[in-house]
């Protein structure tokens, strides 16, 4: 009885409200646009890129792995247990450097990197060091040995007279030595010097592993502006637009006249005699050069129709003017086997031997033949593009564009292309890199190229 | 009027209206028409679609093997980026846009357009080492004539005031909520972030915009009108591409 008049009390007088009782939960309905907008400006906003922002410079490697040249310790000593020691490099990979690196070079198997910085060290190595081309790398274990391999960039030291002040502005490598120049103290040159490569005198049964011994060569009729390397000599180029040589000489490759060797830099004469040369490139046995107006001249080996164009015999030891009707030349770059040379108004041409890239058909040419804009991204829709560069590895190409995309051809040795795959490429093929690649170096089974990242 | 003898009194035909022929009894002329549609198109894009009546659903799977690239107008906005990259979604974040210049995004849009140009290469199924398909090459022609992922084969950028910006991208095998999402990758390689406001198609293959029918003419004649304008370009392609 009790109940049931509490009950009668409360629900006579009155029944709850239905807002205040609570029902099953419902989901959210769809918010206005005023919601929307006003929720839309109420939220954080990220700033990932702030005033100071600048395009970074990076420096990435690709090819074969276990020589060090690549400068990546993981590929060739895996720094875990389960992983497996890389081969081949196929697709560019990013290297960390300390420095912006201003100038890279690919010799036979070891890399040499400089920066423009003016601390004490402007130089880096990796790779192969049996010769000492990247001069006395002192092991930790033990100071008076050196190391065989390099696998790390590490710095090369150079007996510099004013090291905070001087320089490094290129650096060149060839098969077992290497040439670095400064901007005021002449060119350092070290490695192997059995046929007098380093510009000294050579010395009977030198050992040159482990050897701490770098040259200095500073006698030039005036500032030496390049250096090149060949396979087993030197060019260097200077600012009056004279050539020496010094080096192995057997397939006239130093353009002196005679197929002896050459102990010291000695200046070339026959058609360059009197000419402003601009540009020098070797890399084999020919070498090629490039004067102000636009000509090319070249000398050494000929075995592959480099130089049948104006001769028949297969060694050339004195500069000849190539006669060829493509234009006025910018840029030219000698392969092992074949040469490449770029026009005025962007235009590749290619002979020599071997993949040329003009497709399988092409094996030989001695007279240079176009290669088609279109294969470089040039079309209707991006009239604009024009090869800026043309570089030469031993049997593969390299051209950049000003977009700054990197064309590759060739002969794939140990993945060199960088392409992702490990087939020959009979016709420039794009090289995906995540940036704008500014320049390349290409040695025989690896490639180093200095590129700026997009924003 | 008695039947007789002629005089002013005569059979005279009168004709009176036969309800059968009426349209409203009749009903339509054309009760069933077979109607069938080219490539897709979104609901939150407009622009050409193409549309085969009765035997010209024939001449659609063959422009569909034709394989031919279709040509958008893409919008975008910078600032903010949203689920499903169009800017009528929900909000993930915002971010600055102040440091995007016309040149970083034409740098941008060359590298999509060099990647993009390699995967045509290789999904095109020809073996690189061969002479045909160097001659190809140079003359543009290699593209994969199977099924392929969506590639890009062209795209430049048309206006640019920021935050908004426009661009063209010439296309294949492609769906419109990917170019959504290439707008919303390249405000992430800006390091900032982008929606797309507007996906257009002003080409399909051999169709433009000025062949494109509007709301208000869609009745017969022109309709007719329009196919024969097209004829003579649909049946050429076909020959030239697949023969």
């Amino acid at each position: 009885a009790m109940w049931r008049a509490l009950s009668g009390a409360l629900g006579g007088a009155r029944r709850p409200l239905p807002a205040l009782c609570r029902g099953l939960a419902k989901p959210a309905g769809p918010r206005g646009a005023r919601q929307l907008r006003e929720e839309e400006e109420a939220a954080p906003l990220f700033q990932y890129v702030g005033k100071a922002a600048r395009r970074q410079d990076r420096v990435f490697v690709w090819g074969f792995c276990y020589s060090g040249a690549l400068g990546v310790p993981s590929f060739v000593r895996p720094d875990a247990g389960w992983k497996k020691p890389r081969r081949v490099q196929a697709t560019p990979y990013r290297l960390e450097t300390e420095e912006k690196i201003s100038s890279a070079a690919c010799g036979y198997g070891f890399t040499l990197l400089s920066s423009s910085t003016t601390d004490i060290t402007k130089v880096w190595g990796m790779g192969l060091n049996k010769d000492s081309q990247l001069g006395f790398q002192r092991t930790r274990r033990d100071r008076t040995k050196g190391y065989e391999y390099v696998l790390e960039p590490s710095p090369i030291p150079l007996p510099l007279e004013k090291p905070q002040q001087t320089r490094v502005l290129q650096v060149s490598c060839g098969r077992a030595h290497s040439l670095i120049l400064t901007d005021s103290e002449g060119v350092f040159t070290m490695g192997n010097n059995s046929y007098g490569q380093c510009g000294r005198k050579v010395v009977e049964d030198e050992t040159y592993s482990e050897s701490h011994l770098i040259h200095q060569l500073k006698e030039f009729d005036s500032r030496v502006v390049q250096v090149v390397c060949g396979q087993d000599h030197s060019l260097f180029r200077t600012k009056k637009g004279a050539v020496y040589a010094c080096g192995w000489g057997a397939d006239g490759q130093t353009g002196l006249g005679h197929y002896n060797i050459t102990s010291v830099p000695t200046k070339l004469r026959g058609d360059i005699a009197g000419v402003n040369i601009i540009q020098v490139s070797s890399y084999g046995d020919c070498c090629l050069a490039v004067s102000d107006e636009g000509d090319v001249f070249g000398w050494g080996n000929s075995e592959y129709l480099q130089l049948a164009s104006v001769t028949e015999t297969t060694q050339v030891n004195v500069p000849r003017h190539l006669p060829f009707k493509i234009g006025k030349i910018k840029e030219a770059a000698c392969g092992g086997t074949g040469n490449v040379v770029l026009t005025e108004e962007g235009n590749v041409f290619v002979w020599g031997y071997g993949i040329l890239g003009k497709g399988p058909n092409l094996i030989e040419t001695a007279v240079p033949e176009m290669i088609p804009p279109s294969l470089f991204g040039w079309s209707d829709f991006n009239p604009d593009i024009r090869v800026a560069h043309v570089r030469c590895g031993l049997s593969h190409f390299a051209a950049l564009t000003n977009r700054g995309e990197l064309f590759v051809w060739g002969k794939n040795l140990r993945g060199c292309l960088g392409t992702g795959r490990m087939e020959d490429q009979y016709f420039p093929w794009r090289v995906t890199v995540p940036g704008e690649v500014v320049d390349v170096a290409c040695g025989v089974d690896h490639m180093v190229s200095m590129v700026k990242s997009f924003t | 009027p008695a039947p007789g003898d002629g005089g002013a009194t005569g059979l005279v035909a009168a004709r009176v209206p036969v309800l059968a022929d009426h349209p409203l009894v009749r009903g339509p002329r054309f009760r069933r028409l077979k109607l069938g549609a080219g490539h897709r198109l979104d609901v939150k894009a407009s622009g050409v679609f193409v549309l085969g009546i009765g035997h010209g659903n024939k001449l659609l799977t063959d422009l569909y093997n034709c394989h031919l690239t279709k040509v958008y107008t893409v919008g975008g906005l910078f600032g903010k980026a949203t689920d499903d990259f169009s800017d009528m979604g929900k909000l993930v974040e915002k971010t600055t846009f102040d440091h995007i210049t016309r040149e970083k995004l034409e740098r941008i849009l060359a590298v999509i357009q060099g990647t993009n140009h390699k995967a045509l290469l290789l999904h095109s199924n020809i073996d690189m080492k061969t002479q045909e398909a160097y001659e190809l090459a140079v003359k543009g022609l290699i593209r994969p004539m199977g099924k392929s992922p969506p590639i890009i084969t062209a795209i430049r950028c048309l206006q640019f005031t920021l935050p908004e910006f426009q661009l063209e991208i010439h296309c294949l095998h492609e769906t419109q909520q990917y170019l959504r999402k290439i707008v919303h990758e390249i405000g992430l390689e800006l390091k900032s972030s982008a929606v797309c406001t507007q996906v257009r198609r002003i080409r399909d293959g051999v169709f433009t915009l000025e062949d494109a029918l509007p709301r208000t003419q869609w009745n017969l004649q022109s309709i007719q009108n329009a196919i024969g304008n097209c004829q003579l370009r649909v049946k050429r392609e076909i020959e030239k591409t697949i023969g």
